[in-house]
């Protein structure tokens, strides 16, 4: 049994880090060629013209259809209902001076040829600020190319109604050192991407039906906190990058067959604190991070709740650290792909391991730290590791048997994937907001009121028949 | 017993005497009473409804406590619980009951005393299932509502239109298993051997084909498309696949396979689990009701 399925693993294995790690098709982003759609001005364009370096330009409300190139240091306040409309082609904004401001413009309607990568506002200068903007309609949203310095903050984007394949960027930042990225809303575009840029922070920002709420290529030293992104494909991925601090944030209900609340591949320094993680496909998928095992993968403080695969390691992760986590009702607490084992990896610092919802062992004496080791072995997690295609028989009475002939049968019992030797009695108490409406237990308590009067009324019709 | 079968001799009396007037869905409805009437107050039907609301409420207590009460939920250990649940009470509960409704009252001689009245055996056949099944509804709903009420009061996250379609889904299933039930009934000569039968078909539906199937699918090698199609052919796990989809809107939750009958089918998935499910109701009862017609009620 356990030799005929492993081609099978291997096969859905390779195809799904092949999902996943194959780059996109982003090559080294080509100059812009759409520069005839700027030269011809329209009103905002001839105000530019006629500004001096420094000043500042309000635009009244109206729709402007027109393409802006900003050549010159200026600020450009859009009043409530300036609306730029692109009219269905071409790059909308371009910012080709440093230092330039952008703010309170509803930008909308760009282009959606993928090969010229049309964006709403495009920034091939230093310090920009971009700020206060509703992008709606646009391929690509904000795409900042070799521009340092940058403060995107505030702006609202919405992608086009496209196929996902045909969709592109809400936010790119390219070459772009040193940006701070805050509190934006990303939704129904592909990706929010980070490519060799560095000292960037990411704060405050929510993303959902996008692909990758947020994407790191080849970027160092970010700190990426109190993010909300929800009901992506990927909630976050870290690939090829360093010294990354991720804190605070929310990732639910990324889906799919990806589907990674965090993925990292070979990703080095990095810390991952105080995160929500809850109805995802996997919580955390760890690839070969951390590359260099000089310094641990540090996981702390988390929440890791309700979702199909707590923490799924392929077997090159080795080297991370989980403590004080809450391990709450995954369907799989913590899985291996493949044979590949935990043993690089701990589950404990010091004296504190981990809160395992799952967990058996009690506590006689009384200091929050349980009596027994807390190991996770059981047979249908085993094959299901192995052999994901068994997944489909999850939750039924079969699955029971197999852990129960698994628990009984020393011969079948599979080694324990993982310890905790310090697994903690309750959990970890770590400030989230409460998710759960009073409306929803109303709800729920009207649905129970209903069940138990439909029965007690099927109960009672039959025995008042029966009397009379 | 005695006093149900005199009533409903009482009320054909009281009818006209041109003999079949009452028409069949009358016939009907007074044989589901006097079934509904007779299972409500047996053991069974207590003991099988208790046990149901108190596992369903252990496990509704214990993924609270385990929670903490954060409130916090997605698709959980909750809903799977009862699933599971589910699966393994109301198939057995429905097999049973349907598999004691023709072959002990055959046995008691009740069958050929029914039949003396003014009713076709069609009728006597839809008059016990649509009786029975009203007995399981009433359990389904008195379970399912106590464990809801403890979600609710723990403050859990459940979502109630999950908790109604379980219900919904329960009772399908249990009509299914009941139509089984009522097969082997017609079929089996003696109550006891109906009843030991359909004790080995629930164990069947339950354990065997699944694990077969796991180890079939290890050893052949079978595509997931293959793992899915076969998959339908067990009403216990259409019925699984059925809440996880209403629930959720995606089976991905079930692997490679489940991700493909996603991608594949979509919504489509609830017609594709709806016909496997009425197939499953329909055709045990309509084999049943041609064996009663051909079998002598002794």
């Amino acid at each position: 049994m356990k030799h005929a399925c492993t081609p099978i693993l291997i096969a859905v294995c390779a195809s799904l880090c092949g999902a996943v790690t194959t780059p996109t098709k982003h090559d080294v982003p080509a100059p812009p060629r759409n520069v005839g759609v700027f030269a011809e001005r329209g009103e905002i364009g001839r105000r530019i013209a006629a500004a001096k370096e420094g000043a500042t330009i309000e635009i009244g409300p109206g729709v402007y259809r027109e393409h802006i190139r900003i050549d010159k240091r200026v600020t450009l306040i859009g009043r409530p209902g300036a609306v730029i409309d692109g009219a269905g082609s071409g790059d909308i904004v371009e910012i080709a001076a440093a230092g330039v401001t952008l703010r309170g413009f509803t930008v909308r309607n760009t282009g959606i040829d993928l090969e010229q990568e049309n964006a709403a506002i495009r920034v091939l200068a230093a310090d920009a600020v971009i700020e206060d903007n509703v992008l709606d309609d646009v391929l690509f949203g904000i795409d900042l190319r070799s521009a340092p310095g940058g403060v995107v903050r505030g702006n609202r984007i919405g992608g086009k109604d496209l196929d996902i394949a045909r969709r592109g960027d809400g936010l790119r930042l390219w070459r772009s050192d040193g940006a701070l990225i805050e509190h934006n809303t990303l939704h129904d575009g592909r990706d929010a991407i980070l490519w060799y840029s560095s000292g960037i922070t990411v704060r405050g920002n929510r993303s959902d039906n996008c692909r990758y709420g947020l994407h790191l290529m080849f970027s160092d030293d970010v700190v990426i906190e109190n993010n909300a992104l929800e009901g992506n494909s990927v909630g976050l991925y870290l690939m090829y990058s360093s010294g990354v601090e991720i804190t605070g944030n929310k990732f639910v209900r990324n889906r799919g067959p990806s589907g990674y609340g965090i993925g990292l591949k070979e990703a080095d320094r990095f810390s991952v604190r105080d995160n929500l993680f809850t109805g995802n496909r996997v919580g955390v998928y760890l690839d070969g991070s951390p590359f260099t095992t000089k310094q641990p993968g540090v996981f702390t403080k988390n929440i890791l709740a309700f979702n199909d695969i707590g923490v799924m390691f392929l077997p090159s992760a080795r080297g991370n650290e989980f403590f004080e986590n809450n391990f709450i009702d995954n369907i799989d607490q913590v899985s291996v792909a493949g044979r590949g084992s935990l043993d690089g990896n701990r589950f404990w610092r010091g004296e504190r391991g981990n809160f395992w919802s799952d967990y058996t062992g009690y506590d006689r004496d009384r200091d929050g730290v349980g009596d027994f080791v807390h190991e996770s072995r059981t047979l249908f997690e085993s094959m299901t590791d192995r052999n994901p295609q068994m997944r489909l028989f999850l939750f039924s009475p079969a699955q029971q048997a197999i852990e129960f002939i698994g628990r009984a049968l020393p011969a079948v019992r599979p080694e324990a994937k993982f310890e905790d030797e310090v697994p903690l009695m309750t959990p970890v108490d770590i400030a989230f907001s409460s998710e759960s409406s009073s409306a929803n237990g109303i709800a729920l308590g009207a649905t129970s009121v209903g069940l138990l009067g439909l029965g007690a009324g099927v109960l009672l019709g039959a025995r008042k028949e029966g009397i009379s | 017993m005695t006093s149900a079968a005199l009533r409903l001799g009482a009320a054909s009396d009281g009818l006209p005497a041109e003999g079949r007037a009452p028409g069949m869905m009358t016939n009907i409805v007074t044989i589901a009473g006097r079934e509904l009437r007779e299972s409500v107050r047996a053991r069974w039907f207590v003991l099988y409804t208790v046990a149901f609301a108190v596992l369903g409420l252990a496990i509704s207590m214990v993924s609270a406590a385990a929670t903490g009460g954060s409130g916090l939920a997605s698709f959980g250990r909750t809903t799977a619980g009862l699933i599971n649940l589910v699966l393994l009470v109301v198939p057995l509960m429905a097999l049973t009951a349907g598999a004691g409704a023709i072959a002990s009252d055959r046995e008691r001689g009740m069958l050929q005393y029914l039949l003396a009245q003014p009713v076709s055996r069609l009728e006597v056949l839809l008059g016990k299932y649509f009786g029975l099944a009203g007995a399981l509804l009433a359990c389904i709903c008195l379970g399912l509502g106590t464990c809801a009420a403890v979600l609710a009061l723990k403050g859990m996250g459940t979502k109630p239109s999950g908790v109604l379609w379980l219900a919904g889904l329960s009772f399908l299933l249990a009509l299914s298993m009941l139509s089984l039930g009522i097969l082997i009934s017609t079929l089996a000569r003696r109550a006891s051997v109906a009843v030991g039968t359909s004790v080995f078909a629930w164990l069947t539906l339950v354990f065997v084909t699944d694990l077969g199937l796991m180890a079939g699918a290890i050893a052949l090698r079978l595509r997931i498309e293959q793992l899915f199609a076969l998959s339908l052919a067990n009403p216990l796990q259409v019925f699984k696949m059925w809440s996880l989809h209403a629930a959720d809107a995606s089976l991905d939750v079930l692997g490679p396979a489940g991700l493909y009958a996603t991608e594949e089918f979509g919504n489509r998935l609830h017609w594709i689990f709806g016909v496997c499910m009425m197939a499953w109701i329909v055709v045990p009862l309509a084999i049943g009701a041609v064996v009663m017609s051909r079998r002598s009620p002794v």
